[in-house]
């Protein structure tokens, strides 16, 4: 159901919100134009098919240690802030996997070894230290995201794939900017209270 | 008292962090590094032709929509007397708002109900995902009967009307000799004429560092390699192509500063004249000597911030003692266009100045705070950079013709000597007029100006 709706999301997208003019020296070689110096849907270059892989990796993760967070934390904020992750993240995830099946890009289903880590570490932590290690984490890989978008903006060919990165950067700099008050909260009653003590 | 204990728990979290945030790859390599070019050159020219007339339509679409471009000339001449400086605010106001209605609000309230003027916002290249250097028409035209030598490129044009840039070609006025006046004879420098113009006015050191800023040579979107954006194998491209005469014409370019692409602001070419008095030099990289700007700025290929795909194009390495120093030599001696209104502590002369101008004088050192770092006795800057938080107005991360809006962060005070010769203003060329930096320096900074202390603002400002 939330698939289709993405869909049609997609569909009524007025058409010039999707006009973009890259570099065509960024194209792939085998690329077909549809109207002269316009290179026609669904064909992917290297970055729009690397920046795919990395997002979706990206945020499969988000929701794993989402749902870790929301389960493990006992702080209000954080767990709110991971329901949202999960929430959210499962949106885009949904609407990147269309556009990857129209310009067929296969997507990673599970998590990275990177994540797989971390979220094996966290697993180890509990209170406060979780609560402001994951927060970190949220921070960087936040970071992170958001580059991936700009650049994918900048360089990447497929019209499509390019209209998720603009509309989903703003939300991640929301996401980013949320982390960061989190943390610094975190860490403000790091520094006063004993750990382990709410 | 027990606070003391907790002091060492940041550091056993930092290193806990380390393991945790540390196992991962590294952002792909070109979100800093440029590609090289994945398709021939053929393959991108003729798309990038057939591509040009919509990349400038949307340019045009967008420039219509926040600004009004009308020729409006005031009764006010740029000092060369070449060209009208064009009078009004062109940003144009959300639908059914007033400057003091938004002048009235708050920030917040402001970015919440999305009511920042889109000319205040940052402006954006005719094309961000190519970027680079993009010169007005009247400089390709000068520059192709004079020298043969060819600055149009196939993918896009310059995109503001010429009403709105700086006289062409603009004088030239030196501290080496105030009595001449403007010794530009109206033309444009080139290295085909300097010899004759500047022979027995300038030393041979000066001289030999003007041969140098007319030099062109192949860099970037001009250069020989596939990598262009000019038709045929470029001579290149020299200082004085954008500083025009010591001066700008408003050629514009994408800030090196900043990476990934999306994201690089444009940058409006600044004037050099008045460098002598710069301590602080470039709008986000503070280089402390004109020299060392000169250098780098030749190292890194105009403006890309990027010695690896410099080197690659044919690297100039001017010679610090030998070259780069009379480069120096000869732009520390573009003075500011006079200002005959003006007293020796860049004061207005009540004999002189209208009732108006003095006024404009009073808003300036008093309720408009301009004086604060634009100060008199310093040409109008204080050497600083400073961050006017423009985003506290405006939600960031929009994309706008495939530019990433992101804050401007601390920016360069520029001079404002001589500043109705050099529109369009801001780093990035975003407001068209003096009456614009006025509505948007009233709004950034909380002045609450009347209609009638603004234009006497505006009215000071143009004595400068
Ligand atoms: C593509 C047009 C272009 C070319 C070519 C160019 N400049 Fe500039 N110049 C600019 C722009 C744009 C700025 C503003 C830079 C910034 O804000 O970081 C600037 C800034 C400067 C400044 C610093 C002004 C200040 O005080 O902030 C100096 C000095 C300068 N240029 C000298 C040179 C020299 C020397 C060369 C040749 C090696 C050169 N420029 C070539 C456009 C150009
Ligand atoms: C807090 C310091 C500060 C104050 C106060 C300030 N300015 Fe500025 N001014 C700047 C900076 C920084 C820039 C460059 C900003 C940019 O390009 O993004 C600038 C740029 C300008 C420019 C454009 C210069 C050019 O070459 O394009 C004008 C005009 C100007 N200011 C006028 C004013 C006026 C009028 C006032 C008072 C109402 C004022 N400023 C107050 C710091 C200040």
């Amino acid at each position: 159901m939330r698939a289709l709706t993405i869909m049609l999301g997609l569909v009524l997208l007025p058409g010039h919100a999707l006009a973009q003019f890259g570099n065509p020296a960024g194209w792939a070689p085998d690329s077909r134009t549809d109207a002269p110096g316009k290179p026609a849907p669904n064909q992917t270059n290297y970055q729009d098919r690397l920046f795919a892989q990395l997002v979706t990796a990206g945020g499969l993760a988000e929701v794993e240690l989402g749902r870790l967070a929301a389960g493990k934390s006992t702080n209000d904020e954080v767990k709110a802030f991971a329901d949202r992750m999960v929430g959210d993240h499962t949106d885009a995830n949904a609407k990147l996997k269309a556009i990857a099946d129209k310009s067929r890009m296969p997507l990673p289903d599970r998590l990275d070894p990177d994540h797989e880590k971390m979220r094996a570490d966290l697993e180890k932590l509990d209170g406060a230290r979780f609560d402001l290690e994951y927060m970190k984490a949220q921070v960087i890989d936040h970071q992170k995201t958001v580059q991936l978008l700009v650049w994918e903006i900048g360089l990447g060919q497929d019209a499509e794939v390019q209209q998720f990165a603009k509309e989903t950067l703003p939300k991640v700099l929301e996401h980013l900017e949320m982390a960061r008050q989190i943390q610094a909260q975190l860490a403000d009653d790091a520094r006063v209270r004993p750990a382990g003590t709410k | 008292m027990p606070r003391l204990i907790w002091y060492g728990l940041p550091c056993a979290l930092g290193a806990a962090a380390l393991t945790l945030a540390h196992a991962g790859d590294p952002l792909p390599p070109d979100t800093t590094y440029r590609p090289l070019p994945a398709l021939p050159f053929s393959a991108v020219r003729a798309n990038d032709e057939a591509a040009r007339p919509g990349v400038m339509q949307r340019q045009r679409a967008l420039l219509e929509q926040r600004y009004d471009l009308a020729d409006r000339p005031a009764a006010v001449m740029m000092s060369g007397g070449r060209k009208a400086v064009q009078e009004g605010v062109r940003v144009k106001l959300p639908e059914g708002e007033t400057w003091d209605g938004l002048a009235a609000m708050s920030p917040q309230e402001i970015r919440d109900r999305d009511l920042l003027p889109d000319g205040f916002k940052p402006l954006p290249h005719t094309k961000q995902a190519a970027g680079g250097q993009v010169f007005p028409e009247e400089q390709i035209t000068e520059i192709g009967r004079d020298e043969a030598r060819d600055l149009r490129r196939f993918d896009v044009d310059f995109d503001l009307p010429a009403h709105l840039t700086p006289e062409f070609p603009p004088p030239i006025f030196l501290t080496t000799h105030p009595e001449l006046g403007d010794v530009s004879r109206g033309d444009l420098l080139t290295i085909r004429n300097f010899y004759e113009y500047m022979n027995g006015i300038v030393t041979p050191v000066q001289m030999e560092g003007l041969r140098l800023l007319l030099t062109p040579f192949p860099q970037e979107e001009f250069n020989q390699t596939e990598d262009r954006k000019v038709a045929q194998p470029s001579l290149g491209v020299a200082c004085l192509d954008c500083h025009s005469n010591f001066h700008t014409n408003a050629a514009f370019h994408l800030t090196p500063d900043i990476r990934p692409q999306a994201e690089r602001f444009r940058l409006d070419t600044t004037s050099l004249r008045g460098l002598f008095n710069q301590q602080i030099h470039g709008s986000k990289r503070s280089l402390r000597s004109v020299e060392d700007f000169t250098e780098f700025e030749q190292r890194t290929a105009y403006f890309n911030g990027d010695h690896v795909s410099a080197t690659r194009k044919g690297v100039h390495l001017p010679d610090r003692p030998n070259q780069v120093a009379m480069m120096a030599q000869m732009q520390n001696i573009i003075d500011f266009p006079p200002a005959p209104k003006l007293d020796v502590f860049g004061r207005l002369d009540p004999a002189q100045a209208s009732e108006q101008e003095l006024m404009g004088e009073q808003v300036f050192m008093g309720k408009g705070r301009c004086a604060e770092c634009h100060v008199p006795a310093l040409s109008f800057m204080d050497n600083a950079m400073h961050d006017l938080k423009l985003e506290r107005f405006y939600k960031i991360g929009e994309t706008t013709n495939d530019f990433v809006a992101m804050p401007d962060g601390p920016i360069k005070t520029f001079t404002l000597r001589g500043i109705k010769d050099s529109p369009p203003y801001m780093h990035d060329g975003r407001l068209m007029t003096l009456a614009d930096t006025v509505e948007f320096f009233n709004l950034v900074l909380g002045t609450r100006l009347t209609g009638e202390e603004k234009e006497a603002l505006v009215a000071y400002l143009l004595t400068l």
